[in-house]
């Protein structure tokens, strides 16, 4: 603990130097500083309530109906994210372990880790190859980030999934802690077996503590160990015995362990994983083995650290089990999962049962910010700072403590702050107390808010609490089954004048009906009568189809249901535009997958007050 | 994994070499390359220009963000020829060009002498005009990042100073857009003012903004019109609208320049203005800059509003088409290689030569033909060094000991030049004299200090091209300035032959689209690898990961016979060729493989294939499947999920291989002479001792299995007989 006065005094120029260096302190880590940095982390993950995670990726959407739009059923939803967070690549991965100590102090330990996914292990791992958007180049470039450094100072990592496939291709020699005897009787073949090994290695052992021979000639000596089979293992001899299978090892593991205590064994795995040879070393003496089994403990912490690199911050923060705060946490979940964990399910639901045995919860800004703002206008962290500046008096005092407070040049990572921050001021807003009782739940304010990633969809906790969906004011639910996407109609037609046509093509459209531009290609189409969808999908597809609305047709528009959207994010046909992805998916014949997800319809959001706008989201 | 890049690497490791032997040396003049940037492009292209117009030829080299999107994709022995241009279209379409060398060699006759004008461009994708359409985005391959960063390339350079560029193809697309754009507006006017109508007002805060907007604008009218009759000026009443709203004259009339609204608050002022005043025109104005001004013009009458509509819109799009100028950018310089209709010469730059169509001219053909009689367009001569390298007997024995890589040709061929060979002592007679200006230093052993980038390896490229030149027997002292180096009669049967495939040795005349035959038959790899015979394979993919190639092909060889496997490939971990010793067995393979799947008895489960089959995710196809898989855009990393993720229809189509195969037989376009079945056996037997012996250098971690033991070829020789 810092003595009371002096951390008044840091206080009191955090304070000072509020304005111009509070963004200073986010301490930036590359290859050079990553083990010391490592364990300062680690104390402060188990000091804070919270850790609050921001990524800087390489792309993210290509075309802007690939974000997540308000009428994204949490499947469609994933499916989008998944196919980003499959493509590119992050950078820069800031993390930020914070406490709110009272209802308006904030303490926070801000980190900025700099990535490149080098092949450090010469493995093709952790990524053959990742996409970039020229324009988030261009943006990180004009915000002064340093390619060259990341490229050359980034830290690599493998994601857990690639790290049991490394194990198996780099098949490094590995150490058995110690032998437990197998309970089946040695048959008359593992016994011959036993008999010849046992003989080879007394022979050898022999022969390698036999000083007389250390005098004999260069020539002699090597002819002795080739006949010997005995060969060098780092400055000690050892012998390889091959081995056919697992029950082999066993013999041998068991029969060393009676055999003499100065023999280590190492198994040496074969290509498939499976082990292909015994390796024993000779050791000198008692103390002698007692070091060379810590030499090897070494060896393996290496190249644990050589292997996981990054993703150890990641492990940290799974083991420390703490609530991580997010802002879009889909985007950075799916990410995270898909970098440091496994390759993404097929299936949101998979996707959500492998993340909660990680990180069991997960809080999402936007989440929280639903409660007190109509959630369109708050979608990126400056817009939702300035509007709750705007609306609401909530100070939070921010105190960020690092040894090394001031860095030198560019410094990044600090959304990582902001969101801290935010999280701060909105849990004041809600009057939420989120001062952790007990590390393994969240105070029960929290909870509701707790593993919802998809920003628009329902969640199972939201449609059993009513309470909590303020927000219904500008928009309405609506079920999948009454929205129709339409394309192929003219160029430059707006939602207003589309409508304007389909209202006076068919009895179809006589009804309640809405229209809004998804992109400049296609358009989506609300019936909010019960039915009308059905009536107006089976009359494009017939050929009686008359009157202007059959005109349209005959110039091309073309009609499908959401299952077809569906259909196109779930086999990632993620064109350009809409409507060029969804005639796609009409070529591309049905498979096993339709029956599922078809049979559950799910409801999705219809905000009426306006046009999607995709400046806005 | 070595075997990822041929090329590359081999540069690599001689580079690595190259630069280690070079620092020892003193004797060099060390100045830097010409760096070109955004900042000093326009500058050095007018220059550049010059030495262009001047060259007898031009040499040239790219360094890109990668090679291949999978390993998988990389080039193998079992590609034919239209696979390996489907390989390299998937590359020149993925990757970015981050580097770009262009060094213009004149002679000197005076001097007896080449110059050469070595230039570096550093290349962006920077997307510079706002069309709508996909975003850029392109692919980086980590270990092709690891390489360049290897040699310090400066990778700050690239993103924040690299040049951007507009293909044809893109600027006529930008163009076209703009183009409809302003038809729209035109034609839209009133159409757009019935839609801004349509939004209602009715959020109390807009209600009240629209309310004072108003008030404002007509307080400002009133003004104007009252000053004109001698009134008084008008006062703001605070200054936050003198800030706000601005008169200025736009046009010769009064005018309201407009800042610091949000775009919400601009389309509310817009609807105000068209609903309540006749006389005011609302118009957005596009500067040079990215900036844009909003303003609120006076006009006299609805004529004079039309015209000042009119004029705006004009306006606009000139500075619209400037920006669209302005974004062409690096493909300046290839617009002036083309115009110029130089020699070009690159070292194996088939390649390079597809990125420079897909950046600079237009989106790539489906087809190599295609795309080689469009190339020959834009350049009608280029000239490979490696075949050069390759196609004489005198080069052939220089070069012998040494691999046919950029650096180890240079060391050899230039040594007078090239300061790492100084060592090996290796003089030769004919050396012709190549002397290197940058701006104004000039030196004739030049040393860059900044080596391994694309315009010292054009550089290197072009010397070579020099010594072979004269190798060929071309006397530059009696070379004319006016004469086109690519008519020289020495010269011109190795014109526009480049290879399509290094490992195969595959060459393709780009004057005629035709695959040619080697100049000499003495070629390494024609002897190095067999007859492949493309309709004889199957292709099997998604099997059990832990099958090894031998018991694949010991289940098939159980069915179809012993000799009936001639060679099992490994495409990568999860997928496998199989070429069968006919081609019927292609066919009978993949019925008996989908009667297997559809009958769930005890036969389909003894069965021998039952192996390959474990697990339900075994596909195969024929050699039209992988090519159709691999003209995919898709690219995953490994083959089995790139299937997949390209459809799973392959399934269905082995039901009726047959009629597939038939009539995939005759789209293929080129005259393989792989294809033939009257291939003698004892070439066979050759193959099996030449993969055998090859192995572990071709195939990395796996393993090629070959069935082909001396009895088995035996066998072969009876059945043929």
């Amino acid at each position: 603990m810092a003595p009371l006065p002096h951390l008044l005094q840091r206080r009191f120029l955090c304070q000072k130097t509020h304005t111009t260096n509070k963004w200073k302190t986010v301490k930036q880590v590359t290859k050079s500083n990553f083990a010391d940095t490592l364990s300062d982390l680690k104390i402060h993950i188990a000091e804070s309530d919270f850790i609050a995670v921001s990524l800087q990726r390489t792309g993210a959407v290509s075309a802007p109906w690939h974000r997540v739009l308000p009428f994204d059923t949490p499947d469609t939803a994933y499916s989008k994210s998944r196919h980003a967070a499959d493509r590119f690549q992050l950078l820069q991965f800031a993390v930020c372990p914070f406490s709110i100590t009272s209802a308006s102090k904030l303490r926070a330990h801000p980190y900025n880790f700099h990535l490149f996914p080098r092949d450090e292990l010469k493995i093709g791992m952790p990524s053959y190859s990742f996409s970039c958007q020229t324009s988030y180049l261009t943006t990180m470039a004009k915000e002064g980030f340093d390619f060259n450094a990341c490229i050359y100072d980034g830290i690599s990592y493998l994601s857990r999934a690639q790290e049991s496939a490394a194990r198996v291709r780099i098949g490094n020699p590995t150490a058995i802690p110690h032998v437990v005897k197998s309970s089946s009787k040695p048959s008359v073949a593992d016994a011959v077996f036993i008999e010849r090994i046992k003989s080879r290695v007394k022979y050898w052992r022999n022969a390698c503590k036999d000083t007389s021979s250390k005098t004999d000639e260069a020539l002699v000596r090597s002819l002795r160990k080739i006949v010997l089979g005995s060969e060098e293992h780092g400055s000690r001899p050892c012998i390889n015995i091959d081995v056919c299978s697992e029950r082999q090892v066993q013999l041998v593991l068991e029969m060393l362990e009676e055999f003499s205590d100065e023999l280590v064994p190492l198994i040496i795995p074969g290509k498939g994983g499976a082990a292909q040879e015994v390796r024993v070393i000779l050791t000198s003496s008692k103390e002698d083995k007692v070091l060379f089994q810590k030499e090897l403990q070494n060896i393996e912490e290496e190249q644990n650290k050589k292997v996981r690199g990054f993703r150890e911050v990641i492990d940290l923060i799974s083991a420390s089990q703490k609530p991580v705060v997010s802002h879009n946490s889909l985007n950075d979940f799916t990410f995270i999962h898909s970098k440091f964990l496994a390759p993404l399910p097929p299936n949101f639901d998979e996707f959500m049962c492998t993340l909660r045995l990680v990180f069991p919860h997960v809080l999402d800004i936007q989440q929280l910010m639903k409660e007190i703002g109509p959630l369109r206008k708050v979608t990126n962290i400056p817009t939702a700072i300035s509007y709750l500046k705007d609306h609401f008096f909530a100070p939070i005092d921010m105190e960020i403590l690092h040894e090394d407070t001031v860095n030198e040049g560019k410094i990044h990572g600090h959304n990582v702050l902001s969101i801290s921050h935010l999280f701060a001021k909105l849990c004041s807003i809600l009057k939420i107390a989120p001062i952790q009782s007990d590390n393994k739940n969240l105070v029960p304010a929290l909870e509701k808010y707790a593993n919802i990633l998809t920003p628009c969809s329902l969640s199972p906790q939201e449609s059993t609490d009513e309470d909590i969906r303020v927000w219904t004011n500008n928009t309405r639910k609506v079920n999948c089954e009454h929205l129709v996407f339409l394309w192929g109609f003219k160029r430059g037609m707006t939602a207003g004048m589309l409508k304007s046509l389909l209202q006076g093509s068919h009895d179809v459209f006589s009804k309640e009906f809405d229209v809004r531009l998804v992109d400049k290609s296609c358009a989506i189409v609300v019936f909010w009568k019960p039915g009308l969808s059905e009536t107006f999908m089976d009359l494009i597809s017939s050929k009686e189809i008359c009157g202007s609305l059959g005109e349209m047709v005959s110039e091309g528009l073309r009609a499908a249901r959401y299952g077809t959207y569906k259909k196109v994010c779930r086999l990632g046909i993620l064109e350009a535009d809409l409507a060029r992805s969804l005639d796609k998916a009409l070529e591309e014949p049905d498979c096993l997958w339709q029956g599922d997800s078809e049979t559950n319809p799910l409801e999705v959001y219809w905000y009426s007050d306006s046009i999607i706008n995709f400046d806005d989201l | 994994m070595k075997k990822l890049y041929p090329i590359t690497l081999s540069r690599a490791l001689s580079r690595a070499l190259s630069s280690s032997s070079s620092s020892a040396s003193a004797q060099s003049t060390a100045f830097p390359l010409k760096h070109v940037t955004k900042g000093n492009f326009e500058s050095a292209l007018a220059e550049l220009r010059r030495h262009v117009a001047a060259a007898d030829f031009v040499a040239i080299d790219l360094e890109m963000s990668g090679v291949t999107s999978a390993p998988w994709r990389e080039s193998f022995e079992f590609d034919r020829s239209d696979v390996r241009y489907l390989k390299v279209k998937d590359s020149a379409e993925k990757f970015a060009v981050v580097q770009f060398g262009v060094c213009p060699f004149r002679w000197d006759s005076s001097k007896l002498s080449f110059i050469a004008h070595p230039h570096n461009f550093y290349v962006f994708p920077r997307q510079e005009v706002q069309i709508d359409g996909p975003s850029y985005e392109f692919l980086w391959q980590t270990t092709s990042i690891e390489f360049l960063a290897k040699y310090q390339f400066d990778f700050n350079a690239c993103i924040r100073e690299g040049i951007s560029y507009l293909s044809r193809g893109q600027e006529k697309e930008a163009l076209r857009r703009l183009s409809i754009a302003y038809e729209d507006e035109l034609s839209d006017t009133w159409c757009n003012m019935k839609e801004v109508k349509d939004i209602p007002i009715n959020r109390m805060a807009d209600v009240l903004f629209a309310e004072r907007i108003k008030n404002r604008f007509s307080e400002w009218r009133d003004g104007l019109l009252q000053d004109r009759n001698g009134g008084s000026q008008l006062q703001w009443n605070s200054n936050d609208s003198k800030q706000q709203f601005q008169t200025v004259f736009f046009k010769m009339r009064p005018a309201l320049n407009l800042t610091s609204f949000t775009s919400h608050q601009f389309r509310l002022i817009q609807l105000v203005i068209n609903k309540h005043f006749k006389d005011l025109s609302y118009v957005r104005v596009n500067g040079d800059d990215l900036c844009s001004q909003q303003l609120v013009v006076y006009t006299e009458s609805k004529d004079e509003k039309v015209l000042l509509m009119k004029e705006v819109k004009d306006e606009n799009r000139r500075v619209a088409e400037m920006k669209i100028q302005a974004a062409i950018g690096f493909r300046h310089v290839i617009d002036l290689l083309s115009s110029e209709q130089k020699l070009i010469v690159g070292h194996n730059c088939f390649l390079d030569i597809a990125h420079v169509y897909s950046k600079f001219i237009g989106p790539l053909p489906s087809a190599a033909e295609e795309f080689v009689s469009s190339v020959n367009k834009y350049f009608p001569h280029i000239v490979d060094t490696k075949i050069l390298l390759n196609a004489n007997h005198v080069l052939q024995q220089r070069m012998k000991k040494s691999s046919t890589s950029l650096s180890s040709a240079f060391a050899l061929l230039c040594p007078q030049i090239s300061v790492s060979a100084k060592s090996t002592g290796l003089t030769f007679q004919q050396c012709v004299q190549v002397e290197v200006q940058v701006d104004d230093m000039r030196s004739s052993n030049w040393d860059s200090g900044a080596k391994h980038e694309a315009g010292y390896d054009a550089f290197m490229t072009g010397c070579i091209f020099v010594q072979a030149c004269s190798y060929l027997g071309i006397d530059f002292k009696l070379h004319s300035p006016s004469e086109n180096l690519a008519h020289n009669e020495k010269l011109c049967k190795h014109v526009n032959h480049l290879y399509l495939s290094w490992i195969n040795g595959d060459i393709i005349d780009l004057s005629t689209g035709n695959k040619v035959a080697e100049l000499f038959g003495t070629n390494y790899f024609k002897k190095k690898y067999p007859n492949i015979l493309f309709e004889n394979i199957v292709l099997i993919w998604g099997f059990p990961s832990k099958i090894k190639a031998r018991e694949i092909t010991e289940s098939i060889c159980k069915v179809f016979g012993l000799t009936s496997v001639t060679s099992v490939y490994h495409l990568d971990e999860t997928a496998v060729f199989v070429q069968f010793s006919k081609p019927e067995f292609v066919s009978d393979f993949l019925l008996l493989k989908e009667t297997l799947e559809k009958s769930d008895g005890p036969i389909s489960v003894l069965h021998p294939l039952a192996k390959l089959l474990e697990g339900g995710n075994t596909h195969a196809g024929n050699y039209e499947t992988y090519k159709e898989i691999c003209s995919s855009p898709i690219s995953k990393v490994l083959f089995a999920n790139q299937a997949e993720a390209v459809g799973i229809k392959w399934k269905r189509e082995a039901v009726e291989p047959k009629i597939a195969v038939e009539r995939k037989e005759h789209t293929s376009f080129w005259e393989e002479n792989a294809v033939n079945n009257s291939t003698k056996s004892s070439e066979k037997s050759k193959q099996g001792k030449v993969h055998n012996a090859k192995k572990d250098m071709l195939c990395g971690n796996y393993e090629i299995i070959d069935s082909l033991n001396a009895a088995e070829v035996n066998q072969i020789r009876t059945n043929n007989l």
